[in-house]
């Protein structure tokens, strides 16, 4: 992605933000719509159209979960283990989601490169308990284990969306 | 290094607080940590460092007690207020020590014995000092490969870092560079730069100074020495005419690194230096170091030890009218006994010379207040005059910086493109029309409140119009006061000594010298280099070369001395502030070399005219007490920090005046600190230097069918230069060239004058 359209994304919110800094996230998150990870370009770009140095969008970044900067699988799927999940089952999900992905207990993405599997803290879900949420677009529960693969199942047959909103 | 800043406890806004039960004051407004430290209580801290800015409260090692206030406070965050009861020792202050050092250190390899920064590291120290002994943590530790190259002179153990933001803070905020961020979080945070590119930059080093844990570490000390195997010296640098003080490390008679002073001279370089002044002395073990005296005969080359050099320089010269050409580095010491000897009847009537910018002609500018570079801190206005200072003077950049952060306006006009335009509003001027661009500057000037101009000595000389012009302005604004970015590492002090730019030359041409002493001095490298060959090719008598490195004036003389440099010697250098400062020895050098003043002096032992001195801080006496400038002046006045001097009378030697005209193009030349020969040959610096090349406007380039990376020559009346590749950079005004000065194998030297640094030329493409 290049600097025009960064800026083009940012320039009818720039007035919403009262510290220029604040405005690297979204920056960042829609640089990332377009490959679902970001790339040194990306990072450049970003930095042009916020004015900050490359460096410091890139230390931004590196701070948030959800901003990828190596390749992920096409989607990427949170599974929440925070409290009230982990009560209702969030383990099992987790385990049985990552054995059957075949990534280790931390979880990473599979060998098809279709699916990653990460942990995620609490997703405001806690009454759908344990949830599993897909990029950043669908959130639901509860699960099982069976339900979850099934969940999974369907993403990976479901072509990749027009852009990557994680 | 400079923990704590200084406090004034002489200020009239003084408030009364009570600390550990003490009755204390200092300076309303001054930070807690600081106040404690002038009243002789330690707060341990690790993230406070007054000179990186606003105190931002990473590291909460600083937790004390303040009466009044919920939990604890961070002293490094909290100013001193009338009445404050502030307890660092109480129970609750003690336990948050306790954690702070317990969780800093949960996280660190504590592999202190193989650690470079074991032995003086705060870190250590504090943890000794306020630590609790023992750590409750039981979990692996985080591991990282190790150590990584953040560049090729510094390296990190990311395992080390204590997460403080120092560095991140002096690349962001000191050095302006953007480069260095923290990346991650929590235990997984680490500094790095974009994508894990290498971390170039110019004052790179002064983050291994201020990282309080053993994370950044300069790869060329790394395994090197050990805290109680080394001895420190308080000496100056010599590589540019800012005179920033250092410290020598020693290690076996060899030095081993040099860092910014603990205590920095805040007048001066505050305690940063730039990585040329700190890693460039590895040249004194570069191949072209000349180790021995060597005699040049019809035969061949002879080595012979000291003693007999010496004795064949003395001989050379008996009977002989001589001529004596200093460099621009040289001390004051050495140009001394030059002058004495030439005067007290040991060389008859001697001709005593100096290479580099006569600005006698700018004493006008001089005569007004002036400041020294720690005033550019407190100005609201900075003017920059000419020059090239981010190039020339390289530590003036940061004290710019400084002062922008601290709201100063920056202004400017000049011919030459630079680092610090980008700070503020400048002028392109045309070379020899400074006045022109000054005539903006001025409202601003004597509008402001505490205006620094900062104007450059070779532009001012060669720019006559430009020198009444400032004189003017000066005289108008009764608040503002100058400061000259120089052109000579000792300029100031040789025209001090009253050491002239001219007379050797002429003197050489007409036959009326048949012996010369070149003493740090090449002047065929120099500007001027063909004129000089010339006189040198007919020249029939000896030449003596006191030198340091290999040059074409060492392959040229009769009889080469081999000289200590500024590492090993000592000596008095005069800043461009016109500051004396000492430099001392950190480093042995050679067996078969000598400091330069101690070969003049044993010359004239053999010459049968003994001086009244024998050492160097004698002969500093002698020479102090014949020059207006220096009087009253002591090695003990100087100390570590240095005196500025008095004045002196001018000489009216100064460059031809060019002026650009539409119909001509203009080289000016510009000495890149990192563009140097000295640089080239450093191992160290070896991904810092500068290129040669000529810079010149786009439209300049096409209108002489050059294209970017073509080679080109320049031609002026008195000479040519090497070939060297174009760069086209829209800053610099067309029909200007700026070319390199002093870089390896001189390529510009010839196509100047002598002691130029403008010339008119013609350019041709090769
Ligand atoms: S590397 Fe050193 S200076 Fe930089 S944050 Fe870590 S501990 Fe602080
Ligand atoms: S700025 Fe000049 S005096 Fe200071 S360290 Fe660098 S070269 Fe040496
Ligand atoms: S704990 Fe999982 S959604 Fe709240
Ligand atoms: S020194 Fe005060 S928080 Fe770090």
């Amino acid at each position: 992605m290049n600097a025009d359209q960064v800026r083009a994304h940012i320039d009818p919110i720039r007035h919403e933000y009262a510290e220029a800094r604040s405005l690297i996230l979204p920056a960042l998150k829609f640089a990332q719509t377009e490959k679902g990870h970001l790339t040194r370009e990306d990072l450049e770009a970003v930095g042009e159209a916020t004015g900050f140095s490359a460096a410091y969008v890139e230390s931004v970044a590196s701070f948030y979960d959800r901003l990828y900067l190596a390749p992920t699988g096409a989607r990427v799927v949170s599974v929440c283990v925070t409290l009230s999940c982990m009560l209702r089952g969030a383990d099992e999900v987790w385990d049985h989601l990552c054995e059957r992905e075949g990534v280790s207990h931390h979880g990473g993405t599979s060998e098809d490169g279709r699916i990653t599997i990460q942990e995620a803290q609490c997703l405001g879900y806690c009454d759908r308990a344990p949830c599993i949420q897909a990029d950043a677009e669908e959130t639901k529960g509860p699960f099982t284990p069976g339900s979850a693969a099934a969940f999974v199942d369907a993403l990976r047959a479901a072509p990749d969306p027009h852009e990557f909103w994680r | 290094m400079a923990d704590y800043a200084p406090v004034d406890l002489a200020a009239d806004n003084l408030v009364t607080f009570e600390l550990n039960g003490r009755t204390v004051s200092a300076p309303a407004g001054t930070m807690l940590v600081d106040a404690a430290y002038a009243a002789g209580v330690e707060i341990p801290i690790f993230c406070y460092e007054p000179r990186l800015g606003p105190p931002i409260g990473a590291c909460r090692m600083c937790l004390v007690e303040i009466e009044g206030m919920r939990g604890l406070q961070t002293a490094c965050s909290t100013p001193v207020t009338e009445d404050m009861v502030v307890r660092t020792n109480s129970p609750m202050a003690k336990d948050a020590q306790d954690g702070v050092l317990e969780m800093l250190l949960a996280q660190h390899p504590l592999d202190c014995p193989v650690c470079d920064k074991g032995g003086e590291c705060p870190l250590q120290d504090r943890t000794f000092k306020f630590g609790p002994g023992k750590s409750r943590f039981i979990e692996p530790k985080r591991h990282f490969p190790k150590p990584i190259e953040l560049s090729s002179r510094i390296a990190l153990d990311r395992e080390r870092c204590i997460s403080c933001f120092r560095c991140v803070r002096f690349s962001q905020d000191v050095a302006q560079d953007g480069q260095l961020t923290m990346q991650e979080r929590g235990a997984r945070s680490e500094i790095t730069t974009f994508t894990g590119d290498a971390y170039e930059a110019r004052f790179s080093g002064n983050i291994t100074d201020i990282c309080p844990v053993g994370a950044l570490t300069s790869i060329p000390y790394r395994f090197v020495a050990r805290p109680w195997d080394i001895t420190n010296t308080p000496s100056v640098c010599g590589s540019c005419p800012v005179g920033c003080n250092t410290e020598l490390t020693t290690r076996d008679g060899e030095l081993k690194r040099i860092t910014g002073r603990d205590t920095p001279n805040v007048a001066v370089e505050e305690g940063w230096l730039c990585d040329k002044g700190r890693w460039g002395y590895d040249i004194a073990m570069s191949p072209n170091r000349l180790s021995a005296p060597v005699v040049r005969e019809a035969v061949g080359d002879r080595t012979v030890s000291i003693e007999d050099g010496v004795a064949a320089a003395a001989s050379l010269l008996t009977g002989r009218r001589v001529g004596i050409l200093l460099g621009g580095a040289v001390t004051l010491e050495e140009a001394g006994i030059a002058l004495d000897l030439a005067t007290n009847g040991t060389l008859d009537n001697a001709v005593v010379a100096r290479l580099g910018v006569a600005s006698g002609n700018c004493a006008p500018v001089r005569a007004a207040t002036g400041a020294q570079l720690g005033d550019i801190d407190a100005a609201d206005l900075v003017v920059i005059v000419g020059g090239d200072p981010a190039a020339q003077q390289p530590i003036v950049e940061l004290r710019v910086r400084k002062a922008r952060r601290f709201g100063a306006r920056v202004i400017g006009c000049g011919a030459r493109p630079h680092a610090l335009e980008s700070l503020g509003d400048f002028t392109r001027t045309a070379p020899g029309h400074l006045a022109d661009g000054m005539m903006g500057l001025a409202d601003a000037i004597s509008n402001a409140a505490r205006p620094v101009v900062l104007w450059d000595e070779a532009d001012l000389a060669s720019d006559p119009g430009a020198i009444a012009a400032l004189t003017a302005l000066l005289a108008a604004s009764p608040h503002a006061t100058q400061l000259m970015l120089g052109a000579d590492v000792n300029g100031v002090g040789l025209s001090a000594l009253g050491v002239s730019t001219t007379g050797l030359f002429e003197a050489i041409a007409a036959d009326e010298v048949d012996a010369v002493i070149c003493v740090h001095a090449d002047p065929l490298e120099a500007a001027g280099s063909i004129a000089w060959q010339a006189v040198f090719d007919g020249f029939r008598g000896p030449v003596i070369a006191i030198a340091t490195y290999a040059s074409a004036m060492t392959e040229r003389a009769d009889l080469v001395l081999p000289a200590l440099t500024m590492w090993e010697q000592e000596g008095t250098l005069v800043s461009m502030t016109h500051r004396a400062q000492r430099l001392r020895p950190g480093a042995a050098g050679p067996a078969q070399a000598a400091a330069g003043w101690e070969l003049l002096i044993a010359i004239a032992h053999h010459l049968g005219h003994p001086p009244a001195y024998r050492t160097a801080a004698s002969a500093f006496t002698h020479t102090v007490a014949s020059h207006p400038a220096f009087f009253g002046m002591t090695t003990d006045l100087i100390g570590t920090d240095g005196v500025v001097i008095g004045a002196w009378p001018a000489d009216d030697v100064s460059p031809a005046a060019i002026v650009a005209d539409p119909d001509h193009l203009v080289l000016v030349a510009t000495r890149d600190t990192f563009g140097d020969d000295m640089t080239a040959r450093s191992h160290a610096l070896r991904t810092a230097v500068s290129a040669p090349v000529l810079r010149m406007h786009p439209a300049t380039a096409q209108a002489l069918w050059l294209n970017e990376h073509d080679h080109a020559v320049l031609i002026s009346d008195v000479g040519s230069s090497s070939a060297l590749p174009v760069l086209c950079d829209a800053r610099v005004a067309e029909g200007l060239i700026v070319g390199p000065l002093g870089a390896p194998g001189s390529p510009i030297e010839g196509a100047l004058s002598r002691n130029q640094h403008q010339a008119i030329v013609r350019v041709e493409r090769t």
